[in-house]
């Protein structure tokens, strides 16, 4: 039987992009390209668990050729191989052309993958969603925004971050597609004989470039600002008082107070006093 | 449009009321204790129920497919699910199953389109759609409305899931109030750049020390995005109108000058507390108490008092003992 | 670095090549940086193996400067540079400005000579310069090691230097040359014990804020068009502090910061974002800046001793150039670096290749290096202008010229009526009494000036 086979999937993006405050136009540069602090996570995990398993850890990516340069990190830090398939970004992809490309390279080249890791969220989509089309693709359960990845007895243990504060802990038994939060576990730091080798390894490159969707088009760009707030109707019986209600006006409230402490000691006198006054400590 | 709103143990997702006034009012609420959580779903005005149990993205995708093909044949979408954890995990799986396109993380959607928040929420993508797409919605993106005395129409569905593997639920741990969503928090101390570039410690270090007094306070750490992008704290502690947006009791600014899409994200506190050297920033301006001073300084006499007493004032006292003793 | 040493490493690098943790090079050179590509490059282009080690993730990335490059050396390095180089606007117009709070006197100098090949000056972020010039020597052959910090000299029996370590696991290189490149305060000079002391007397500390403009702006606020730019260095404005100010073009952003000498800043207790902060509200540049949106953020230290502070610049086995032996010319209205770096780096290339191919890199082999430094700009500007720095960080010159100068204008440019204008004598005279300024220092200054300038 061969070795079980443990996918990272990385994505080359640019880490500081310049983004134009006033217009929202993005430059992006390949020397400050690479993989964000997730996808370096995703990498730990995976050549963890391919020494956890006994197994082989690849790394694929979809991209263009610059982004060899994650394939060849990924080998200095302990691939066995590494696969690009050919993507050109497009603003229109929600993350569907590059998990069907990462697909097709993990069909091609990786047999029956045990796990598949990628990162949480990239830096420009930044949605998290190619992982759940991934999953969706190869047919395999997920567990997606992992903060704790353990291997436990044959299986992985998952612990994921939920809304509220809350955390779900879930057992994922080979194969499955698994994101994880750039949180825990650092990329382990590659030797420098192994630097230099996966500078001239030969990277497998298959795949043909999936179609840009056509039932969606980009109509505009611009720099971020948040949507108007609509306030709600102000309650009140007659006009003075919604409008009162409205404004706030006439609503008790302590005049700010600014003060000079001498020292921290002081200050912090000050601030203690005031969590007290208002009953955030006893 | 229609909202699917994941419920687990009837508790509603993050956003689940902006994304159902999003979607006029049209709600499929999904999970387990469906009822409860579409009780509490004011903005909702037609709501549809499927009680499917513990959550199964895989699942629940196909069984959401055969409503969208069998009772809910009607609704033609845009189908719009909050970008929670749930919603952001369930949304891709449902767009492959219906073969729609997805436009994940929008600030704004209509049924042609959306806007979507791209590059860290730096820059916004404008997307035209000609038919029927899936979509998440980012909470926080507009005001939620609607009027909880008035009851909903609403339908229980026979629901079907799919036979897609999905990962086994172990168990649900119950939030620490130090990593909770911000956006939920009760009080936060916020981190700028006035305490990281100041005296030492400085950095992730005042980050570390202001989680220290946070957690002596039961509140959590925020911080300016200038924080954030030097990596001293995580994106998801960066408060503003690129960050989360959050609406505590209490808020105490470390060092942050209030700009405005800082202050953006701050919500109605009902008491500020502003901790700068500059008496006349905006932040300061806007605060209940003002106090001029070094952050760092303060921080550090704060985390001595409140307990967690930091090693060095240890080895002072020992080193005192010693003295006296010796 | 005695752990390091011992005759069995020595005698075994030869054998083990790249197995056993040992990676042997003919050269490595410390530090992607202008200096150190340009060392990179000399060596790859003759031919032989030499690992260029950058701790940063790319070269530049955590390269700060003010933002002007000084084209002409490059014309020897890489022909016809200006068809490649990553240039954001050339330079077309200089100004050197002195001021006070609220005067200033501007000298304004253009030309359209600057704005055609071989070009002047360029202004360049150094991200995408640095990482430009790295480009050319690994083209050339170099192996560039990025996210690799060299944290100590490799000595052999005799004390020579025969390589490098890194933090990577099994991180040694050894190589009959090491080239150190490795910027201010350079970890791999002082390890080797070439540097004198006190360096920190001779250090200022740069700070630069860069600020997004739309370029049309930026075009119509200084007078430019197309990829012209401008350069504008300032003296008074550091409150006292002595150091100056800078002003750069870059295509849709401005780069705006200040030099501080370090011992006085840390005197004064002033955080050096308040300087930019009232730089930037100066009525002279204010309405240069005013709207623009704040990118970026950084500082750097610059080694502004010159002349008299360089370190020793070969030794056995190693090389030393660029900001790491203190090459930085700034000496007021000149603040130049990278060209020195880019010049020495080039030298020092040279000179190991030349000693790599006898099988000399020995003090004696190397001292090709030191020639070609004298031979050529790179230490003749600095033996000119050697003591250009003293008088121009000096007292005088910081804080009593600039307001005496301003005060003489505002003078001569009053009109007094009814009263008759003064003469220019009596002006000067006047104003300098009133900034303390005595004739017979400003005498003595005009007389240094002139031999530090000349
Ligand atoms: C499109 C866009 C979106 C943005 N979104 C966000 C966002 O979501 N959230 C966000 O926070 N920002 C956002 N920003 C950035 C925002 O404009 C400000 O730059 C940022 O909020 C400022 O952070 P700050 O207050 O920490 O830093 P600064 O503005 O640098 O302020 C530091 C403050 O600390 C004070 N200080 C300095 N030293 C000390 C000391 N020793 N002790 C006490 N006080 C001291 C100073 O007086 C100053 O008031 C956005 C910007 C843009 C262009
Ligand atoms: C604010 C400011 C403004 C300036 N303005 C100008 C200007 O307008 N024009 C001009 O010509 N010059 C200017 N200078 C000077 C110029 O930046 C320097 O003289 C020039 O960068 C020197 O080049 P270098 O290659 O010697 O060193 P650096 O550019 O400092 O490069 C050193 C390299 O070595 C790397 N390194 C350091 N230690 C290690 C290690 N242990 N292991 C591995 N790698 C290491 C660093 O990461 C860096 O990449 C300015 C400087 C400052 C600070
Ligand atoms: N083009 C790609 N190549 C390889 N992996 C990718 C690609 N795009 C996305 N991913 C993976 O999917 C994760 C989430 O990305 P996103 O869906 O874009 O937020 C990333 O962290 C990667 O692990």
């Amino acid at each position: 039987m061969s070795p079980p086979v443990i996918v990272a999937a990385l994505r080359w993006v640019d880490l500081s992009p310049r983004v134009d405050p006033l217009t929202g136009a993005v430059h992006t540069g390949t020397p400050t390209s690479g993989l964000t602090a997730a996808d370096e996570c995703a990498l730990e995990h995976a050549l963890r668990l391919a020494e956890a398993m006994d197994g082989d850890c690849v790394a694929v990516t979809a991209g263009p050729e610059a982004a060899d340069t994650v394939l060849r990190r990924a080998l200095a830090a302990g691939a066995s191989s590494a696969w690009r398939a050919p993507l050109a970004e497009s603003a229109l992809d929600d993350g569907r052309r590059a998990a069907t490309a990462l697909a097709g390279l993990v069909r091609a080249h990786c047999g029956e993958p045990s796990y598949v890791l990628c990162g949480d969220h990239s830096a420009d989509r930044g949605t998290g969603a190619t992982p759940g089309f991934l999953a969706a693709m190869l047919g395999l359960p997920q567990a997606l925004g992992v903060l704790h990845l353990d291997w436990d007895q044959g299986r992985v243990v998952a612990q994921r971050r939920l809304d509220g504060g809350r955390r779900e802990r879930l057992a994922l038994a080979p194969p499955a597609v698994c994101s994880v939060e750039p949180a825990n576990v650092r990329l382990r730091r590659a030797p420098l004989p192994a630097v230099l080798a996966a500078r001239h390894a030969e990277l497998g490159l298959t795949g043909s470039e999936p179609s840009t969707p056509d039932r969606v088009r980009t109509v505009g760009t611009h720099a971020f600002r948040p949507r108007t707030r609509r306030v709600p109707a102000p309650v009140g019986e007659n006009p003075n008082a919604r409008l009162l209600a409205l404004t706030g006006a006439l609503v008790e409230r302590e005049p700010p107070r600014l003060t000079y402490p001498a020292d921290a000691n002081a200050a912090a006198d000050e601030l203690l006093a005031f969590l007290r006054q208002h009953g955030y400590l006893t | 449009m229609i909202a699917v709103v994941p419920v687990r143990s009837g508790v509603l997702p993050h956003g689940a009321e902006e994304t159902a006034t999003e979607a006029g009012g049209r709600a499929l609420v999904i999970g387990s204790g469906t009822a409860t959580a579409a009780a509490e779903l004011a903005s909702a005005t037609r709501i549809w129920l499927a009680e499917a149990g513990d959550y199964a993205p895989g699942r629940w995708a196909s069984g959401i497919a055969t409503l969208a093909a069998g009772p809910l044949a009607e609704e033609e979408g845009p189908w719009l699910l909050p970008a929670s954890p749930d919603g952001r995990d369930l949304a891709p799986r449902l767009a492959h199953v219906l073969d729609l396109p997805l436009l994940a993380g929008a600030i704004e959607v209509t049924a042609s389109g959306a806007e979507l928040a791209r590059w860290g929420s730096r820059v916004v993508t404008e997307i035209d759609a000609t038919g029927p797409f899936v979509a998440t919605l980012l909470p926080g993106s507009r005001t939620p409305e609607g009027d909880s005395a008035r009851a909903a129409e609403t339908t229980e569905l026979d629901w079907t899931p799919g036979a897609e593997r999905d990962a086994e639920v172990i168990e649900v741990l119950p939030p620490d109030p130090r990593t909770a969503d911000l956006a939920e928090a009760p009080r936060i101390l916020g981190a700028g750049a006035g305490l990281t570039r100041g005296a030492e410690p400085a950095g992730t270090e005042a980050l570390a020390l202001l989680e220290q007094v946070a957690s002596a306070l039961a509140a959590s750490v925020g911080a300016t995005r200038v924080v954030t992008d030097a990596g001293h704290a995580t994106y998801e502690r960066q408060i503003g109108t690129t960050g989360v947006v959050v609406d505590p009791e209490l808020y105490v600014a470390f060092g942050v000058s209030g700009a405005a899409q800082h202050i953006g994200g701050l919500g109605a506190p009902t008491h500020v507390v502003s901790v700068n050297l500059d008496p006349s920033c905006p932040m300061t301006a806007m605060a209940d108490l003002g106090i001029v001073t070094d952050a760092t300084e303060l921080l550090r006499e704060l985390a001595a008092r409140l307990g967690d007493t930091p090693a060095e004032t240890d080895e002072e006292t020992a080193r005192a003992e010693e003295a006296a003793h010796g | 670095m005695a752990e390091h040493a011992g005759p069995a490493q020595h005698t075994s690098m030869a054998t083990v090549g790249e197995r056993g943790g040992i990676t042997t090079f003919d050269a490595v050179v410390v530090g992607a940086g202008p200096a150190g590509s340009a060392a990179a490059l000399e060596l790859a282009r003759a031919g032989h193996r030499v690992a260029l080690v950058e701790r940063g993730s790319f070269p530049g990335a955590k390269n700060v400067y003010g933002g002007v490059v000084y084209g002409r050396v490059l014309d020897e390095l890489v022909p016809e540079w200006w068809e490649q180089a990553p240039v954001q606007r050339w330079v077309t117009r200089r100004q050197t400005m002195m001021m006070t709070p609220t005067q200033s006197m501007t000298v304004d100098f253009r030309t359209e000579a600057w704005g055609r090949p071989p070009y002047n000056g360029a202004t360049a972020h150094r991200g995408e310069f640095d990482a430009w010039l790295a480009g050319k020597a690994e083209q050339a052959g170099a192996e560039l090691l990025t996210s690799t910090v060299v944290t100590g000299l490799l000595r052999g029996v005799r004390g020579e230097i025969v390589g490098v370590r890194t933090d990577r696991p099994d991180g040694d290189l050894t190589a009959p040359v090491v080239i150190a490149c490795d910027g201010v305060n350079s970890f791999l000079a002082k390890e080797a014990g070439m540097y004198p002391d006190g360096q920190v007397e001779h250090t200022t500390l740069g700070v630069k804020e860069t600020l997004a403009l739309p370029r049309e702006t930026i075009d119509e606020r200084f007078a430019v068009r197309g990829r012209e730019g401008v350069d504008i260095e300032m003296v008074g404005c550091t409150r006292g502090i002595p150091g100056g100010g800078f002003l750069y073009t870059n295509l849709d952003s401005v780069s705006i910061g200040v030099v501080l000498g370090l011992t006085e800043l840390g005197k004064a207790g002033i955080r050096p974002e308040e300087i930019i902060a009232d730089l930037k509200r100066h009525p002279a540049i204010a309405p240069l800046v005013r709207g623009g949106e704040i990118t970026e953020f950084s500082a750097h230290l610059i080694p502004e001793g010159g002349y008299h502070t360089m370190p020793k610049l070969t030794d056995d086995g190693i090389l030393v150039t660029g900001d790491a032996a203190a090459m930085c010319l700034a000496a007021g209205i000149w603040l130049e670096g990278v060209n020195f770096a880019i010049g020495s780096g080039m030298y020092a290339g040279r000179a190991a290749a030349a000693a790599l191919s006898t099988g000399d890199t020995s003090a004696a082999g190397l001292a090709g290096y030191e020639r070609s430094l004298r031979d050529t700009f790179v230490l003749a500007d600095h033996k000119k202008l050697a003591r250009a720095p003293e008088l121009l960080l000096g007292d005088r010159v910081q804080n009593r010229y600039p307001a005496m100068i301003c005060d003489l204008l505002e003078g001569v440019f009053q009109v007094t009526n009814p009263e008759p204008k003064p003469g220019m004598r009596a002006l000067l005279r006047r104003s300098a009494k009133k900034h303390g300024v005595r004739m017979r220092d400003l005498a003595k200054d005009a007389v240094a000036g002139l031999r530090a300038y000349g």
